[in-house]
């Protein structure tokens, strides 16, 4: 049979939860490899072409002063790298001085054997910081993130700036209705993107049409005054010049030179259809593309792109290990109509047998929240030792309740219901009888 | 030559991240970079110098600068197979500890309950001023419940979770509670000052009392012994208590003054503290020793300070939520297993009433005594309570009715008969 309780700890298998914590470092310093690699290959391109055409220059007609400015400008340039590959270099140094942190915690855990060792309960309030500063920083609460990594001292194990940059970029989706960032945040990471298969860029730029088509029939109601032929302002001859139609130009073009490449091409004829249904003739499958939902949608594209290429979780790693642990220490008790106000852990230690404590899920904070999740399995019973009935039905520990009744001062011969107190009832002693559990 | 046992835990990795910090990092290309600056700012001087010498001395340019350039490109290389290196390595720690896949997520559903267990899990760590950060944050942005297997449509239940999580969230109420109980608990752990803990427990007397409490007792303990060795300090480890001689008489004062309501409940624990005042010059060696020589007994009033403090507001005395996400880490692997045999089965445990397999968890982390029947090994529920026969032996109702029919039977543990209208419901 499985065990019903342990107190051993085997790190090896109880890191499920900390693969991020190592895989967001390791991207980040990929990525600044590769940006170190492409400045020094287009600089070296760059110098050595300038150098070779002041040569020549300086060869064919000699004049001092060019050579001199060609010059200059060239030792800007290697200045210029310079710089930025001293700040990239600033920039992997301080990733893996965090990334040695995160290395060291986790092998913090590797010292502790077991689950009620002190050690396992400060690394383990420690792990729980992280993932509360994981969960602010995905929800968008940068601020309370940032300023709980500092209060507890874990802002190296923790990605701040990272998310702050992602939710700017979401929040710009999301709120402005902009596609710059993310356009630019999909050029920087253009080769990681097409590896992926994302189609983020592509729904950016067919974004980009659908808003060009609006503006244009929003301007083409002022460009004609009537509708009669249909067209919404769409000249076939190409002869009227209104705003409206410049811009129904221009979203033409961009379709051209950003979406027709992707094949799709029952997406493509959607598109085109654009042009003939205005965003308030409210006819599908039209009304879709001109939907202000799909702003939700991108900035959410965005959010899961960005989490895959970084190897993040799709939801906060504090939910996955809160469901699990709920249901670990939930019981039918933590949510019946009749569960005592107080409760205890079974195996406190006797010269605390009295003192109760809430358990955490019967508790205001979780109890709620634990209402939709299974409970525990047992498979046996678990109750004191020496149980014992009151007239009342509840079961106590027979050395539980003595010492209870001696602390509170009830008369000898005489017991109360722990729960009660006493301000509940009071029974004869030979009233209480054992009780059998198997 | 054996080789060398393969490193535990994250020393390999470890290992591979030295390289990168001690060699394998830019500035070897950075270097390169100078020189190629150097280069050319040699050049320029010489031109400057004399004019006449400029093609020849830019033609002369080509070759080094190209050179150098290439080197801080080649100098890049190490970067990448170290990355590459520690990636690989990095991929092998992890092959067998995947991430929970999110079906595993019970909880985005309920993000306004999330967020004020969050908020009440700050305050009770005493981060307030997180906490009010917080507070204000979630305020302007309030979250965006997501669907989960559970709860596939969380808009419905959202506006009733808001106004349940607004009673507390906002709260000036809890927060000024929390700022109470650590106020006194700095009085307690930096001050070694008992009087505002003994002011609180004495103006709950009846509560803590009616609880089986101890803790004024305790307090009041504490003080006598302080006022006994002559001072509020009582002996750090490696300071041995000194005693003065005014001290005991300060003390016999105190428990006259203050002992008279434990007389009834703590007669022989006062007894003993009032026994050790004649062993006043050396109560090291006396019988006493072990009240006065209790260096963790500031940890302990405080402990026992937070327990009634929480248990008096309805909380759970360690964070909730310290201890379901640590429940919650130790119950992973094994849930893990599990999904790999729910899957082939199409379900996942978080839509289920009852978890399909046992997690087993430190003692300490069973808060609620466990009746599992003997005859149907399902848990007791409200719907299925505990049946006392008169015998004394306890089986779930729904056995009770399975074995009986509503008529005479004989328990199935012990030769005893009788009918299921003399059982009792018990309550564990
Ligand atoms: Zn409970
Ligand atoms: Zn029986």
């Amino acid at each position: 049979m499985a065990e019903l309780t342990t107190t051993k700890l085997n790190a090896e298998s109880h890191l499920l939860l900390d693969q991020p914590l190592l895989r967001m470092p390791h991207e980040l310093s990929r990525r600044n490899q590769k940006n170190a690699q492409r400045y020094v290959e287009n600089s070296t391109k760059d110098v050595l072409s300038s150098l070779t055409a002041a040569a020549k220059t300086a060869s064919k007609r000699p004049t001092p002063d060019a050579a001199l400015s060609s010059l200059d400008s060239i030792i800007t340039k290697m200045q210029g790298l310079k710089r930025k590959l001293e700040n990239l270099h600033d920039e992997e140094m301080r990733i893996h001085k965090s990334n040695r942190a995160r290395l060291r915690h986790l092998q913090d855990l590797y010292e502790v054997q077991s689950l009620v060792d002190v050690k396992y309960d400060e690394w383990s309030r420690t792990r729980l910081s992280r993932l509360l500063v994981d969960y602010l920083l995905r929800e968008g609460y940068s601020e309370s993130a940032a300023h709980l990594a500092a209060s507890q001292g874990i802002q190296e194990l923790v990605d701040v700036d990272a998310f702050v940059a992602c939710h700017k970029i979401e929040k710009s989706l999301r709120e402005e209705r902009n596609t710059s960032l993310a356009l630019n945040w999909c050029k920087e990471n253009s080769k990681e993107l097409k590896k992926q298969g994302s189609m983020l860029e592509f729904e950016l730029r067919l974004q980009q049409y659908i808003e060009l088509v609006r503006q244009g029939h929003q301007a083409g109601v002022g460009d004609v005054d009537t509708d009669m032929d249909g067209l919404n302002g769409v000249s076939l001859d190409g002869a009227s010049t209104g705003a409206g139609e410049e811009k129904l130009v221009e979203a033409r073009a961009h379709a051209k030179k950003y979406l027709s490449a992707s094949g799709d091409f029952a997406l493509l004829g959607k598109a085109a259809g654009l042009l003939a249904y205005r965003p308030w003739d409210d006819v599908k499958p039209y009304s879709e593309l001109y939907s202000e939902s799909r702003w939700t949608h991108l900035a959410h594209l965005f959010l899961t792109t960005h989490h895959t290429l970084y190897s993040l979780p799709p939801r906060p790693l504090l939910h996955i290990a809160l469901s699990a642990g709920l249901s670990a220490l939930k019981t039918p008790a933590c949510h019946s109509a009749y569960t005592a106000p107080t409760t205890m852990p079974l195996t406190s230690s006797s010269n605390c047998i009295t003192s109760t404590s809430v358990c955490p899920i019967c508790s205001t904070e979780l109890n709620e929240l634990a209402r939709n999740v299974p409970y525990a399995h047992h498979s046996k019973s678990l109750v004191e030792s020496d149980p014992v009935v009151l007239p009342n039905g509840r079961v106590y520990g027979k050395e539980r309740l003595r010492v209870f009744c001696d602390k509170v001062g009830v008369e000898p011969g005489w017991v109360r219901d722990p729960v009660e107190g006493l301000g509940g009832m009071k029974w004869r002693e030979n009233e209480v009888r054992k009780v059998f559990i198997m | 030559m054996a080789p060398p046992p393969p490193p535990t835990g994250m020393l390999e990795l470890l290992e591979q991240l030295d390289v990168l910090e001690k060699s394998a990092n830019l500035s070897a290309s950075i270097h390169d970079v100078q020189s190629v600056i150097d280069l050319l700012t040699a050049a320029r001087d010489k031109v400057a110098a004399d004019p006449q010498t400029a093609p020849l001395t830019l033609a002369k340019l080509q070759d080094p600068v190209k050179r150098s350039l290439e080197q801080a490109q080649k100098d890049i290389k190490p970067i990448y197979s170290g990355l590459n290196k520690y990636g690989k390595a990095l991929d092998k720690k992890f092959k067998d500890k995947p991430i929970p896949p999110a079906s595993n997520d019970a909880l985005s559903s309920h993000p306004r309950l999330v967020n004020r267990a969050i908020s009440m899990h700050l305050l009770r760590e005493g981060e307030f001023s997180v906490a009010s950060t917080f507070i204000q944050e979630a305020h302007r942005h309030p979250p965006r419940p997501e669907p989960t297997a559970s709860t596939p449509n969380p808009s419905m239940n959202d506006s009733r979770e808001a106004d349940l999580a607004e009673e507390s969230f906002n709260s000036e109420k809890l927060q000024g509670q929390f700022r109470e109980m650590y106020l006194i608990l700095h009085e307690l752990r930096q001050e070694r000052n008992l009087e505002p803990a003994i002011r609180w427990a004495r103006q709950r007397s009846d509560l803590l009392e009616a609880r089986g409490s101890n803790l004024e007792f305790e307090l009041c303990r504490l003080q006598f012994v302080c006022l006994f060795v002559g001072h509020g300090l009582v002996a750090d480890d490696d300071e041995p208590m000194e005693e003065d001689p005014q001290g005991p008489l300060e003390a016999y004062k105190y428990a006259r003054r203050e002992f008279g309501h434990f007389r009834g409940r703590y007669a022989h624990e006062i007894q003993q503290l009032i026994g050790a005042m004649a062993y006043w010059q050396n109560v090291v060696d006396s019988p006493y020793r072990r009240y006065f020589y209790n260096n963790t007994a500031w940890e302990e009033v405080a402990t026992s300070f937070t327990r009634e403090f929480c248990s008096l507001l309805g909380l759970s005395a360690d964070s909730p939520l310290y201890i379901a996400a640590t429940a919650g880490a130790i119950a992973l692997p094994h849930l893990l297993k599990l999904q790999n045999i729910m899957e082939k089965t199409r379900t996942e445990w978080t839509t289920q009433n009852e978890l399909p397999v046992e997690i087993p968890l430190p003692p300490t982390y069973h808060f609620h005594s466990i009746f599992v029947c003997p005859v149907s090994k399902e848990q007791s529920t409200d719907a299925n309570p505990p049946m006392m026969m008169p015998c004394g032996h306890v089986i779930a109702q729904e056995s009770l009715d399975r074995i009986s029919k509503g008529t005479r039977f004989k328990c199935p543990y012990c030769p005893m008969e009788s009918h299921p209208r003399d059982a009792r419901k018990v309550r564990l």
